[in-house]
Parts: structure tokens; sequence; C-alpha cells
């Protein structure tokens, strides 16, 4: 069948087999940041915006998110440019081998589009689908939250 | 992926047929290789099932409202406070932005934590097929533990929660770690000041109600002892050994749980 992605403002029109899932198709056209790992809805590395909400690739069919818009992290680093979130995660050491970091990023940026002030446990709560085998998590909730400081900072100058 | 009714009951049927809500619980099946169905019938074009509606005594859910949007809901919150208490402890945002109450029910988990929230409301399933629509209460909608009332040619539509504002809404879950948990032992309840609605998961093989508990909650009047209570809501309960934890540790959550609803009801209440 034929399907419509909107990836990152980027249409693509494939053919796929309705029994394909979205983790495939996304690293098959080239976005690679999408990981998989558990493959059973565990982990949250291969975790997606879809309309702008977070879902795990690895357990949604393509075809049924036909025709929407789809972000991955790709999309929201500018170039050279890193993204908010990306940036405190550096700075906070919050990557260490970073496998889970891409889920983390885009959980965490569906958080704050929603909720520009999340208190910690509101963070905590965000990231309660996404495993990290390296960190404690701490230093990742410290990332959100300087980020989340970082935007909204922009906002008002 | 039908669009509408009509094409929805044309496409059911057949030997294994299944249909997909949020593939939250099938597609992690059919991953493992636990299930292969030959064909899948995806709710996601329907037009009609993603309402939450104001009945006046009752509020609809759609099939295809998802976890998120019912935590989101103001009509939810102010009329059937009880599920968005139980929707959050659901797996994470990922999961809540897909799953739906009625994948939930028809997986009939004895775990499943938003079946208690629908024991507690009341709750009516209302299920079509190529024979019409017919409606039945959730505790006889569930035959067991993955088994319902559902034959192969119907689906459920929606689910009707009797609204209930002036109860007392308690929830506990006890799991293994906080993340994501499959629930251990869960209690949660509804109490007004004649009334207690309780309810009990993953220790009987399915959401299990002490009705004789709650009955001498409401006849007991001054006699009332809390270690009665306690001993006659366990005589609901028949909790099993498994991989997660022990049929003892599961008797006492439960029983301490029992107690701790009680004294937050009183405190609060
Ligand atoms: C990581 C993870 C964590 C989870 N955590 C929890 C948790 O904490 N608590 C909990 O209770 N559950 C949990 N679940 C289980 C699951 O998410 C829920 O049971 C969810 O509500 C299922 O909804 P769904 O829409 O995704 O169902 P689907 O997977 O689409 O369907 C589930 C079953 O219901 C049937 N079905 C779905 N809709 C209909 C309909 N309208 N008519 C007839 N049949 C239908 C399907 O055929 C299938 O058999 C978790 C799952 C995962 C993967
Ligand atoms: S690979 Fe999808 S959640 Fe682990
Ligand atoms: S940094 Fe290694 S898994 Fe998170």
């Amino acid at each position: 069948m034929k399907i419509t992605l909107n990836v990152n403002g980027n249409l693509h029109e494939i053919n796929i087999d309705p029994g394909d899932y979205l983790l495939e198709i996304l690293r098959d056209l080239g976005y690679k940041s999408v990981r998989r790992s558990c493959h059973s809805a565990s982990c949250g590395t291969c975790t997606v915006l879809v309309n702008g909400k977070p879902i795990l690739s690895c357990s949604t069919f393509a075809a049924s998110v036909d025709g929407q818009t789809i972000e991955t992290v790709e999309g929201l680093s500018q170039g050279e440019k890193l993204h908010p979130i990306q940036e405190a995660i550096l700075e906070e050491g919050a990557a260490q081998c970073g496998y889970c970091i891409p889920g983390i990023v885009l959980t965490g940026e569906a958080l704050l589009r929603e909720n520009p002030e999340p208190s910690d446990d509101d963070i905590k709560l965000a990231l309660n689908g996404n495993v990290c085998r390296c960190t404690g998590y701490e230093s990742q909730n410290r990332a959100i939250k300087k980020a989340a400081e970082a935007m909204r900072g922009d906002d008002y100058e | 992926m039908p669009v509408d009714e009509r094409e929805l009951k044309s496409m059911l049927g057949g030997e294994d047929c299944k249909i997909m809500a949020g593939g939250t619980d099938l597609l992690v099946r059919i991953r493992s290789g636990r299930l292969s169905p030959s064909r899948i019938v995806s709710l996601a074009r329907m037009k009609g099932m993603d309402g939450i509606l104001d009945l006046g005594e009752e509020v609809s859910i759609g099939s295809r409202v998802t976890m998120s949007e019912l935590l989101k809901c103001e009509l939810i919150a102010a009329s059937c406070p009880i599920l968005p208490m139980v929707v959050r402890e659901i797996g994470s945002p990922q999961i809540r932005n897909r799953a739906t109450l009625a994948g939930n029910l028809v997986n009939a988990s004895p775990a499943g934590d938003s079946i208690m929230a629908l024991y507690l409301s009341n709750a009516t399933v209302v299920i079509s097929g190529v024979n019409g629509e017919r409606r039945e209460k959730v505790s006889s909608f569930i035959k067991g533990p993955g088994r319902t009332t559902l034959s192969r040619d119907e689906y459920v539509g929606a689910i009707l929660l009797e609204k209930t504002p002036g109860y007392f809404p308690q929830f506990y879950k006890v799991g293994q770690r906080s993340a994501m948990a499959i629930a251990v032992a869960s209690v949660g309840s509804l109490i007004s000041g004649q009334e207690i609605r309780m309810a009990f998961g993953s220790v009987a093989p399915t959401v299990a109600v002490p009705e004789k508990a709650c009955e001498y909650f409401e006849k007991a009047g001054e006699k009332f002892d809390d270690g009665e209570f306690a001993r006659l809501a366990m005589l609901a309960i028949s909790p099993i050994d498994d991989v997660r934890a022990s049929a003892w540790y599961r008797s006492t959550v439960v029983k301490n749980l029992v107690q701790r609803t009680l004294n937050v009801w009183r405190k609060k209440g």
C-alpha cells in the first residue's frame, strides 16, 4: 500500500506492507536517530513524535500514521545548532553511551511544549517510559529543567 | 482500515482476525510471536468512536479515545474522578498516547488498571456486531483472564461510566518498580456516606469485587469493625504465586491497602 509521511517537514510517499512498523520505515528512510532495542514497547529508544505527541515506533504500524506529521531528533537540531535540550544534556553530562538520548530529547520536547514550566515530578513522570542503562536519570532530569529555563528565557527576550 | 460501522462489520469475523485500537498490547504480542493474526482491522480511521459524551447520569467514552485524552478531559475529571486517578498509573506517556480504555478492557487482564475504574463506575459496555447492538455490565462482560463475551464478529463501540462525583475516590497500586510496572496488587475504591465500592487487581483471575465486605459496610452501622471488613474483603481474592510476587505477599499487600483505604477515607471524608 501507498502512504504519505511528513517527517520533519519532508514529504515521503512510500510503498509499504500493511504489517510494516514505523520504526523500520523511518530507519530505511534514513532517520537513524530512531533506535531500536527492546522491540516490545518497554524502553523508549524508538520514541518519535506523531502530531507532537511521543509514541513508540517499534509498536506502531506505519500504515496507522499515514498522512500524519512525524518528528525525529534530526528535525530538532538545525544544522550545527543543537536544540536546547540537547545542549543541556551535554552540559549536564547526561549522555554516556548516548543510545537512549534521542528518545529522551523527543519525550522532553513534547513535555516542554505542553508544560513549559514542569516540576521535578512532571519531568520524572514524563520520562517514565525512557530507560537509560548508563546514567541514574538525575542528570537527565536536571537537563530538561535547565532546557526549560533556557527555552522560556528565549521567549521573553 | 474501515472508516464507518458498516465497513467495520463487513470486515470482522473470519478465523483469526484481530481488531486493533492503540496496538500497545496487540503489537507487543505479535512482535513476541505469541500471536500471529492473518488480518488486523485497525480502528485508526473509524469515525464517531473518538468522542467523550455527557449522557446525563453517565459518560460515554468512545473506543478510540486514548488514555492521554481521558487525562485531559474536564468532564471526566469532574464526574468520574476515579478514572484519571487510575489512568495516570498506566505505562508511560508514550503508551498512554496510544492505549485505549476499550483495549484495556477487551484485554481482560486481572492486572488491567483501568478495568478497576470500570468496575467501580458500574460501567456498561456497548457492543456492536452484524446482529445489532447489545449492552452488558463490565462484570459479566469479562469472563476470565483474557476472556470476554465478545464474539468474533463483534466490537466494543463505547463504554458508559456512571457518574460518581459524590464519592471519595482512592486507588493504590503496588508494583515492582515505579516505572510502568504491572501491578503486583492494587486496590481501588469509591466511598460515600452509606456505600462503599471496592475492586482488587492482580489477586484473582479477573478484577475482583469484595461484595460481602461492601454489604457489611452498608449494614453494620455502629458495630462496624475494620478487622471484620478486611476479613470479608479477603474472601474475594485468590492470589497466586508467580514471577512477580508470592500469594502470601499479595494477600498482605491487599490487607494493608484495604486498611489504608479506610484510614484515608476517615481522615478526609
Ligand atoms: C510498556 C507497557 C506498559 C503497560 N503498562 C500498563 C499498565 O500500567 N496498566 C495496564 O492496565 N496496562 C498496561 N499496558 C497494557 C496496555 O497498554 C493496555 O492494556 C492498553 O489499554 C491496551 O489498549 P490498546 O488500545 O493499545 O489495545 P490494543 O493493543 O489495540 O488491543 C488490545 C486487545 O483488545 C482488542 N480490542 C481493542 N479495541 C477493541 C474494540 N474496540 N473492540 C473489540 N476489541 C478490541 C484487540 O483485538 C486486542 O485483543 C502496558 C503495555 C505496555 C507495552
Ligand atoms: S524499541 Fe520501542 S520501546 Fe524499546
Ligand atoms: S546514556 Fe547510555 S543508555 Fe542512556
